[in-house]
């Protein structure tokens, strides 16, 4: 990617030093403008970008010293009005007035003022909070179960791990894949109808960050366990409670963590 | 020129069959295959698998020895290329992903055990057919392609407009090998052609067919110019899909009169990628139904919708299977926050009023406020309308209602982003109820009319910078004179 910002403020100080030279206080007004909108933009390249608010109001603060420093000494300002002055009344400038002084600078105004008076509209947005809060208790059809600190009864019969796991594989391309995907990735062959987007569970942010009572929540509960602030109206996550026996949501589970190289979390 | 040298390159080292020493298969591939292909394609091979019955179309059973999606002439099997290019970009429209987390040797290990499979398919030698150098687009190309679209018969199967509706597509022999019906292919929709969408991809499927169904090779029949013809004309078809959050809905003086106006086709539209229901019982796994086209305008009374969507077989419910039918929803009341009722038939607490339109009563709504997929009662009064029209696979359905509102209708405000979804049900897939192709929330926002000042405020500016200007400049020069 060519980083435009810092060529434009290699510029702006290329102009201002030129302007220096060539003793025209104006364009080194000009030039270090430039410099520095560039370098303030350039900033995000280096840490998070400057909001817009930021730059304008640092940007209108240079305007206000550079003029109060350009226009201290009389003779300075004098020069400095100068390249103004000329556009506007010089006999041998008549073209760059007509392009400048009559054309560009009524419509650029113009643009301006079209921006700020268009009514723009944009549809509400809804935040998605990945791992939601989960309760400290839940029913599970009927059952009260605490969800903190619950474990996978499953895990502890090791010998029968293996099968556990392809019954849970063969659950999941029964209930799952739809959205979450034939590779886990969250991109199943029904995902783009739903809003928000299923998540995938390979990678190292999803049910690698999180301990198997959470996903039994998740799994269990669905869109109708989300608290509000995650926008249950939205989720296309089933309750699976209603199609699974707790047994099968354990082996399930199993199988989504074995299959992405997953651990659940134990701390 | 690319596909010169790749033509070339192609024909400097023929793919040669793998013979019976391959036989075994590939022991890294059969690791892989059990893991990550057998549960939809089977251990064994033969699609009797975990998702045999929640997938539509069924995974390729391999034991068959019959390849769809080949680059051989026909009878003959894929090479070890097709099998590839299949495995890493998939299969639009099914189940089949394309699957790029394997390398290279990984892909060829799992050809070589699909390949085992059918051994004595493999046996043969295959051989790519040649490409050349496709032919530029141009309006009488695609007239010519179109012409020969009729003449090849095409339209007996894919229809007049390419839908996939044609006459003879919907006879009960029309199977496949395998044993089970099959749709012809809708060419509007580019994004779900399995073979693939692009001018070569469209051009090799009429070449070499497809294996073990109806769609048969045209490279004899065909002259090579003529399917070239044929080619542009099929991917001249494919819409341009759309996607968004919000319609933009804008104010006219008439509404057009009847669904299929042409007017409408001015109009500014979104497609809606819609999906099986799969939250309650009993959950719709194989929808057929994969894209609703919206389109709205309003006046100063009414705000119309029109939905469009492919159906390649109409079906108004007499023959014993559901109607197909479309449906709206909209929430009950105004909702300024964020905070929408369910997506899918809203809930108790937050409940949504349902517009549906049946091919059973052509100009009818079936109005009715849904609290939860259990809970929906029919309203005893509503001025929606509805009128409709099937043309050549397309379903056109405009829901028009007055915008002012009553007790349990959704509130249609100008400048307010209102949220919809939709659920589309093919009564031949046996959809209906709580069984169909649901949307996500969207919205729909009626664009209030420009504002005066849009128009003014502008110029007014532009002019008065411009009498400073001139003022400064007579100024400056009377200075200078003076």
């Amino acid at each position: 990617m060519l980083k435009i910002y810092p060529i434009i403020a290699v510029i702006g100080l290329f102009l201002s030093i030129v302007a220096v030279l060539r003793k025209s206080p104006f364009f080194n007004f000009a030039g270090l403008l430039i410099f520095i909108y560039g370098l303030l933009k350039s900033a995000e390249y280096i840490m998070p970008a400057l909001p817009a608010q930021v730059i304008l109001m640092y940007m209108a603060m240079c305007v206000f010293s550079l003029f109060i420093y350009f226009s201290i000494q009389e003779e300075t300002f004098k020069a400095f009005l100068e390249p103004m002055r000329a556009v506007l009344a010089d006999d041998n400038k008549k073209f760059l007035r007509l392009i400048i002084v009559f054309a560009a600078l009524p419509l650029f105004a113009g643009y301006l003022t079209y921006v700020k008076v268009k009514p723009t509209y944009n549809p509400p947005v809804s935040a998605r909070i990945v791992h939601p809060e989960p309760p400290s208790q839940m029913d599970f059809k009927g059952k009260t179960m605490n969800v903190l600190g619950l474990e996978n009864p499953l895990r502890k019969d090791t010998a029968n791990f293996a099968k556990y796991v392809e019954e849970g594989k063969k659950i999941y391309y029964q209930n799952c894949f739809f959205c979450h995907g034939d590779d886990l990735d969250g991109k199943g062959h029904m995902a783009d109808a739903f809003n928000p987007v299923p998540l995938p569970f390979r990678g190292t942010d999803t049910i690698a960050q999180l301990p198997e009572s959470f996903v039994f929540w998740r799994v269990s509960k669905g869109w109708r366990g989300l608290p509000a602030g995650s926008g249950p109206w939205n989720s296309a996550m089933p309750s699976f409670e209603d199609f699974l026996t707790e047994e099968e949501v354990w082996k399930v589970i199993m199988f989504i963590y074995e299959s992405t190289g997953n651990k659940p979390r134990s701390w | 020129m690319r596909i010169l040298i790749a033509v070339l390159l192609a024909m400097c080292f023929p793919v040669l069959g793998y013979g019976a020493e391959n036989a075994a298969g590939n022991p890294e591939g059969k690791k892989i295959y059990d893991g990550w292909c057998a549960q939809c394609h089977g251990y064994k091979g033969d699609a009797d698998s975990f998702t045999k019955d929640v997938s539509l179309p069924k995974p390729r059973d391999f034991t068959f020895g019959s390849f769809k999606f080949r680059s051989t002439p026909s009878g003959d099997p894929p090479t070890s290329e097709d099998l590839t290019k299949v495995i890493r970009n998939g299969n639009p429209g099914t189940s089949m992903p394309p699957w790029s987390r394997f390398s290279d040797a990984e892909v060829k290990a799992i050809v070589e055990h699909v390949k085992s499979f059918a051994p004595d398919t493999f046996a043969m030698e295959a051989k790519p057919i040649k490409i050349g150098t496709p032919p530029k687009a141009s309006k009488e190309l695609i007239e010519k392609g179109k012409a020969e679209f009729k003449a090849a018969k095409c339209v007996d199967c894919h229809g007049n407009a390419g839908r996939g509706n044609g006459e003879k597509g919907w006879q009960d022999d029309f199977k496949t090998d395998w044993g089970y019906g099959i749709a012809p292919a809708d060419y509007t929709h580019g994004w779900e052609l399995r073979n693939g969408s692009s001018l070569e991809d469209i051009y090799r499927t009429i070449s070499v067919g497809l294996s073990g169904t109806p769609m048969t090779s045209y490279m004899d029949s065909l002259s090579d110019d003529k399917r070239w013809a044929l080619a542009h004309f099929i991917k001249s078809l494919q819409l341009t899909r759309q996607l968004g959050l919000a319609l933009k809905v804008k104010k006219t003086d008439n509404l057009p009169s009847k669904p299929n106006d042409p007017a409408w086709e001015k109009v500014d539209y979104m497609d809606l990628p819609i999906g099986g229901q799969l939250m309650f019982d009993t959950r719709d796994f194989t929808p057929v139904i994969t894209n609703v086209r919206v389109r709205g305008l309003y006046t100063t009374k009414e705000l119309a919708i029109l939905l469009q969507w492919t159906d390649k077989k109409p079906n108004d419910g007499s023959d014993g299977k559901p109607t197909d039918s479309i449906r709206i929803q909209f929430p009950v009341k105004k909702h300024e926050a964020t905070e929408l009722p369910y997506f899918f038939m809203g809930t108790n607490k937050a409940p949504v009023n349902l517009w549906q339109w049946k091919a059973s009563d052509m100009d009818k709504v079936f109005a009715s406020v849904a609290k939860g997929h259990e809970n929906v009662e029919p309203m005893e009064k509503s001025d929606a309308t509805a009128m409709a029209s099937y043309d050549d696979g397309l379903y056109s359905v405009v829901f028009k209602k007055e915008l002012k509102s009553a007790k349990d209708d959704p509130v249609f405000e100008i400048g307010k982003f209102i949220p919809f979804s939709i659920t589309a049900y093919d009564g031949r897939n046996g959809e209906e109820n709580i069984r169909g192709a649901i949307s996500a929330w969207y919205y729909l926002m009626m664009e209030p009319p420009t504002p005066l000042k849009v128009y003014v405020f502008p110029p007014v500016i532009s002019l008065g910078v411009l009498i400073v200007g001139i003022g400064l400049h007579k100024k400056l020069r009377k200075n200078k004179r003076g």
